[in-house]
Parts: C-alpha cells; sequence; structure tokens
C-alpha cells in the first residue's frame, strides 16, 4: 500500500506539473461543456425543445388575436412579445428580427380579420342551410393569417407551430360558425314548419325553439396522453444540460488516456519503468498507483464539469442540471467510466511506439467513438447502419446510462447492462496490454 | 561523502557481500530473440567477486545490454542461468530486486520531479521510509554533488547533472550489485570524472559494479577486471594487465578490442 501510494503521489504531481495535459484534462473539457451546452441549447430553441420567443403582430386587435395568443400562451413553452423596446413593431422591422434569429417566428393577423370571419361564418351558416340569397356574389374572404419562420428553424417544429396555428384557428372557426348557425336554426326551423303545415302552425311554435350551447363543439369525445416510458418517472424532457454535461464529461474523461499513454511511453523510452522493474515493487502496484492516480483526477475533472452544469450554467439561462434521483447509480457510471477511460490510457500507452503516435491515434479513436456514442449527435438521429456500431462504442454506454438516471429515472439495476460493459472494457483493456507488454518484453521491444 | 554511505541503516548495510564471495555468477549464457537469425548471447559466462567492479566491453550489438537486462530481471534468458548471491534470477526474480540496482544509459528520472522528489519516489518504492529514507536520499544527493541543486527540477539539470542523478537514484537503496549502462555517455570531463571518483568510492564500500562503456580510457582507469565481448560471448577476459599481455601485447586496450573485434562498423 504505500508503494501504491508513492506512486499515485509522484502521478499527481507529475500531472500538476504538466500545464498542457492540465488543459486536457480540465479546461478543455470545461469549455467543451460550456459552449456546446449554450450552443445546443439555441439550437433546441429552433427545434421548440425550448421556450420559443414569438412576436406576435395583431393589427386586428378583435377576438381572433386574442384567441390565437391565449390558446398559444396555454400550450405552454411560448413567449409572446408585441412590443419591442416599449413600442409597436411594424411588419417590415418584424420581418428582419426574424431574419436574425432573434426570434423563431412571427405572427401576423391582418386588420379586419375578426370582422371578415364572423361574416363569412354567417355566409356559410346560411349556405349550408340554403337561406343565402346569393351566396357567390355575396362571399367573404378574411385575409391570411401570416407566420414567418427564422430560416434556421427546423421542419419539425415548423409543422408543428403551423398544426397548432391550425388548430386553434379551426376552433375560433368553429365557434363562429356554431354562433351563426345558432341564429339561423330558428329561421330555418320555422321555414320547414311552415312549408310542411301551412297556416296550421301557431306564431307560438318559434317562441319555444330551444337554445343551443354553443361550445358543445368543444367538448372532446377522445383525446391523446402522453406518457412517460418509464413508470418511475414524471413526464421530464431532456435539456441540452442534461445530453451535454454528461457527454462532454465523458468526453474529458476517455482524453484522460492521451497523458496516461504518453507517461507510460516515456516512462518505457527513458528506461524509468525499466529502473522499476529492477527495483523490490511488483508491476501491479506501479499500475495500481498509476490507475488510482489518475482515477481520482478523472473525479476531479468529472466533480468540475457538474459543477458547471449546476451552477455555472444556469447563469447563461439555461437549465440547471438534473442528475435524477439515485445518486448511487451516478456514482457507479462514473467509476465505471472513468476505468474504461484508464483501461483505454493503459492500453494506447502499451501498444503505441511512440507519444506521437498515440497523440495521433488516441484523440482520433476518442473522437470517433464519441460521435458513435451519441456525443455529438443523439445515437436515434443516426443512421440505422451508425446506431448498429454505436452499441461498440464505450462512450455510448457510459452516455447512455447516464441519460438513463437523469432523464429517464434510471436506477442502479437499469444501468447494470452499460455498467458491465465499460467494467468489461477495462478488464478487456488491461489483460490486452498485459499481453502486449509481457511479449514486448519477452522480444526485448 | 563516503561517510554517509557507511552511516546507512543497519537492514541496509546487510546488502554488502563478504569480499571474496561470487556477488555474480553467469553460466552458458543464451538469448535468441523471437525472429532473429542470430543468437544475441551465445554462451555467456563471466563470475564476479564482491566489491569488484567488472567492465563489458563490446561494439555495438555484441549483447552487453542483452546481457544486463537478463541479470537485472527485466528479460528472461533463452538458455544458461545467472546467479546473484547465490539467487537464481529466473527462479526468484523478486527476491534478486532487493539485491540489484541499475542506472540505465537514459536518464531514467521524471523530468517534471526535482532530484529529491525523484530520490524520495525510488526511496519509498525500495520500502525506505522516515528518517532512514531522508537519510539515504541526503546522502545520494551529496554523493551525486547535488544537495545545493537538490530542489530544481530534473528537466533544468544540465546533461552532467543529470547523469549524477541518475546514478544517485540507482543508488538510493544501496544495492549490493550495481549494473552501470553507459553512465558517462555524453557528458563534460568535470561530470565524468566525478561519476568515476563516486564509483570507486561505492567499490570500496563493496558494492559489486558491472560496467558497460565504449570509452576505454575509463574501462581501463576504473574497473578491475574487463571482458571484452562479440558476437553472443566473451572474446578476452581478465584484468587490464593481463589483457594487455595477451601475445602479441597490445599498447593500449583499444588496440586490443580492435584487434578481437574487428575494425568493421557496427550499425
Amino acid at each position: 500500500m504505500y508503494k501504491i501510494a508513492a506512486t499515485v503521489s509522484k502521478e499527481l504531481l507529475l500531472l500538476s506539473r504538466d500545464r498542457t495535459g492540465l488543459l486536457v484534462l480540465f479546461v478543455m473539457p470545461a469549455l467543451l461543456v460550456f459552449v456546446m451546452t449554450l450552443v445546443q441549447e439555441n439550437v433546441l430553441k429552433t427545434m421548440g425543445e425550448s421556450t420559443t420567443r414569438i412576436l406576435f403582430i395583431d393589427h386586428d386587435q378583435g377576438e381572433v388575436g386574442q384567441t390565437i395568443e391565449k390558446k398559444l400562451l396555454e400550450s405552454g413553452g411560448i413567449e409572446i412579445i408585441k412590443q419591442i423596446d416599449g413600442r409597436e413593431v411594424d411588419e417590415k422591422e418584424a420581418l428582419n428580427r426574424v431574419l436574425n434569429g432573434d426570434f423563431q417566428l412571427c405572427v401576423i393577423i391582418p386588420e379586419g380579420t375578426t370582422a371578415a370571419l364572423k361574416t363569412r361564418a354567417r355566409q356559410a351558416a346560411a349556405e349550408s342551410l340554403d337561406l343565402a340569397e346569393r351566396p357567390a356574389e355575396n362571399a367573404v374572404r378574411p385575409g391570411d393569417i401570416s407566420v414567418y419562420f427564422d430560416p434556421t428553424v427546423f421542419g419539425g417544429f415548423r409543422s408543428a407551430v403551423l398544426g397548432s396555428l391550425e388548430m386553434v384557428i379551426v376552433g375560433i372557426e368553429l365557434d363562429e360558425k356554431m354562433n351563426a348557425l345558432s341564429h339561423l336554426l330558428p329561421r330555418y326551423i320555422d321555414r320547414v314548419l311552415r312549408k310542411s303545415l301551412g297556416p296550421m302552425l301557431p306564431d307560438a311554435v318559434l317562441n319555444d325553439t330551444p337554445g343551443m350551447r354553443l361550445d358543445f363543439g368543444r367538448d372532446r369525445l377522445l383525446k391523446v396522453a402522453e406518457r412517460p416510458a418509464s413508470p418511475e418517472n414524471a413526464l421530464q424532457k431532456p435539456t441540452s444540460v442534461q445530453q451535454n454535461v454528461p457527454a462532454w464529461a465523458l468526453f474529458g474523461i476517455f482524453f484522460i488516456a492521451i497523458p496516461m499513454a504518453g507517461a507510460l511511453i516515456k516512462e518505457r523510452h527513458d528506461e524509468t519503468l525499466a529502473r522499476l522493474l529492477t527495483l523490490p515493487v511488483s508491476f501491479l502496484s506501479v499500475m495500481m498507483g498509476k490507475i488510482i492516480a489518475y482515477v481520482l483526477v478523472c473525479l476531479g475533472q468529472f466533480g468540475l464539469i457538474l459543477l458547471i452544469g449546476k451552477y455555472v450554467l444556469p447563469l447563461w439561462g439555461t437549465p440547471k442540471l438534473d442528475m435524477g434521483s439515485d445518486p448511487a447509480a451516478v456514482v457507479v457510471i462514473m467509476f465505471s467510466a472513468i476505468l474504461a477511460a484508464t483501461g483505454f490510457g493503459i492500453l494506447l500507452g502499451t501498444t503505441a511506439r511512440t507519444y506521437e503516435q498515440a497523440s495521433m491515434v488516441g484523440p482520433i479513436a476518442i473522437v470517433i467513438a464519441a460521435a458513435l456514442g451519441g456525443i455529438m449527435v443523439p445515437v436515434y438521429a443516426m443512421p440505422a447502419i451508425m446506431r448498429n456500431i454505436s452499441i461498440y462504442s464505450p462512450l455510448e454506454w457510459g452516455h447512455d446510462a447516464f441519460l438513463d438516471v437523469f432523464v429517464r429515472g434510471g436506477n442502479i439495476r437499469t444501468v447494470s447492462g452499460d455498467v458491465i460493459a465499460l467494467l468489461s472494457f477495462f478488464v478487456a483493456a488491461v489483460l490486452i496490454s498485459g499481453m502486449v507488454f509481457f511479449v514486448k518484453r519477452r522480444n526485448g521491444i | 561523502m563516503q561517510a554517509h554511505i557507511i552511516q546507512s541503516p543497519d537492514s541496509l548495510i546487510e546488502n554488502y557481500a563478504p569480499a571474496g564471495e561470487n556477488v555474480l555468477v553467469v553460466r552458458n549464457l543464451v538469448k535468441i530473440y523471437k525472429g532473429a537469425s542470430l543468437p544475441a548471447l551465445s554462451g555467456l559466462n563471466f563470475t564476479v567477486p564482491a566489491g569488484e567492479i567488472f567492465g563489458l566491453l563490446g561494439p555495438n550489438g555484441a549483447g552487453k545490454t542483452t546481457a544486463i537486462s537478463i541479470m537485472s530481471t527485466l528479460l528472461r534468458p533463452t538458455g544458461g542461468s545467472v546467479n546473484v548471491c547465490g539467487i537464481d534470477v529466473t527462479q526468484h526474480p523478486g527476491r534478486v530486486k532487493g539485491l540489484i540496482g541499475l542506472v540505465p544509459q537514459n536518464i531514467a528520472l521524471y523530468a517534471g520531479l526535482t532530484a529529491r522528489e525523484n530520490l524520495r519516489f525510488f526511496g519509498k518504492i525500495c520500502g525506505l521510509r522516515g528518517k532512514a529514507l531522508d537519510e539515504r536520499v541526503q546522502a545520494c544527493l551529496e554523493l551525486a554533488g547535488l544537495e545545493n541543486r537538490a530542489d530544481q527540477r530534473v528537466t533544468h539539470y544540465s546533461g552532467g547533472m543529470k547523469r549524477r542523478a541518475n546514478l544517485a537514484a540507482g543508488m538510493i537503496h544501496q544495492p549490493r550489485l550495481l549494473f552501470l549502462d553507459e553512465p558517462t555517455v555524453g557528458i563534460d570531463a568535470q561530470s565524468r570524472n566525478m561519476i568515476l571518483e563516486k564509483l570507486f568510492l561505492l567499490k570500496n564500500t563493496g558494492t559489486t559494479l558491472i560496467y558497460t562503456t565504449h570509452y576505454m580510457d575509463e574501462a581501463a582507469q576504473l574497473c578491475d577486471r574487463i571482458a571484452i565481448m562479440d558476437e553472443g560471448h566473451i572474446v578476452a577476459e581478465g584484468s587490464l594487465q593481463e589483457l594487455l599481455n595477451r601475445p602479441p601485447g597490445y599498447a593500449g586496450l583499444g588496440d586490443l578490442f580492435l584487434a578481437l573485434t574487428g575494425k568493421d562498423l557496427r550499425d
């Protein structure tokens, strides 16, 4: 234990003096998580996963605008802006603001929309009851409600917004048509009855015509309910913080492989390793000391990134990092991922002949594993062939396990598969490294 | 400086063998690397008694480094045996490690650490702790003439200082048998002279030294006995005088060396 502690202390001292190593281990992942979260927060806005700012210009100032505004606000996640710097915005400025990306979209309601809608509803109702005198000539057509999108807004979000607006407008139209119908219906019934009964129909009958409850059309007979896939968790949407903090923390953790491999190669080249191997200490103790030192560094790295997610990013308007309800699972995943990363470092340091080789192959391998592992683009957004390959990426195992706990309400049991995979990777990497090392030693390489 | 070595803890002084006892016995040592057409070692034989400085000379590729690697437990031989203080190196490498030290040809130190930190680390790895560790670190720093620069990082040292620190690290645990692989290569005359003086001091305390070098004058000045190796085995062995007296007689070790190993380049 004393010799292991000596190795741990030596490694930490060396790392603390390696400015480049510290940049790679702490500053790079901290910057990555910061920048990528903020960037993706903006992307999520364009996808509608975050609060959407709608510039709302109502030239009509009637019931239609009020109802659309009310319904959009009720749908949640929407902020309606009607004035900028305390003044009304004209159409030209509104379009410029949307083009500049200040707003994801702009809704413009033309003047006279409410009046035209009411007139058209009455005409439509009259036409349907065959009460209109000259329908084709008198038809009124309200102006279109215009929606302008920021060109960067994703198609799915555009469809969702347009769909919602259509639903709101259909509801408004339905109300107006029902209203018009309720006014025309007594005339229609009177006409039909008089036609059938003629003079036998007493005048009192019209007064007895029952009134209609106009909002019955809005009563929903069938509903679509969104329910959580995980029974243990309430409905929760992934945030850019929950996606990025574990993602880039894992990315940073795996970059420990570069300085670790570098240290191993340097020890081999300058014969420090040869000196150590001739001293009364087991190779296992030396390696254990190294692994513990790098695990401690990774813990510090991970802690730093979690703190950024929890306390720093919210200062820039992102949601606060929510780490789920099973801290033990988070700790287990973290240790497993760190061990997998150190295993990769040992493998890289053992198999690479030079530091240049390790510093080229290592980062490329990590970036590929990260891309496959959903660190940059979610796995579900990849083509099928890439999804099939992604299951072999240790970063995917770690990221999936973290998302399981952070977003899906998972626990230690649900992440056990990913944890076992990460630990198996560590064991396999160390075993292969051991074999390579002893073969090289036997051949005096 | 010598006084510090003598004042070392009793447990470490035990490492020194009585004069005359064979500390190193190499018998029919053979090493054939996988895929190699020729053996690196082909029946190497020699014995080194306690307190002797034994020089191992040879051109590049003669097998010196392979021999040192096997003797210092780094490499397993294809055949033959190596005994250190009566312990078989192949059978019991763990027991042998407590008795040997290695000063590799490269500067086998952590450049990011100071000389004191390096020595403390290697001392701890050898099981030294507390006052014994402090004393050994100080003794080795003084031996290497680095006591005034002990807290400077090795990366800022001159070539000579690095070589001396490299030597100090090999002696931190007071090994009974110390392997030195070209410990003076590429340094100034002053540092080289100092290292040779310190090696004499070490010899006087009973440490046995196996010394490889390409500097013939150094070997002639330092070694009690010299073995010239070529193609994996010893072609001549004896004291400097015995070697020079070999017929037809040689003016210097360099002449003998070239006569035995030839003038062809060995790259």
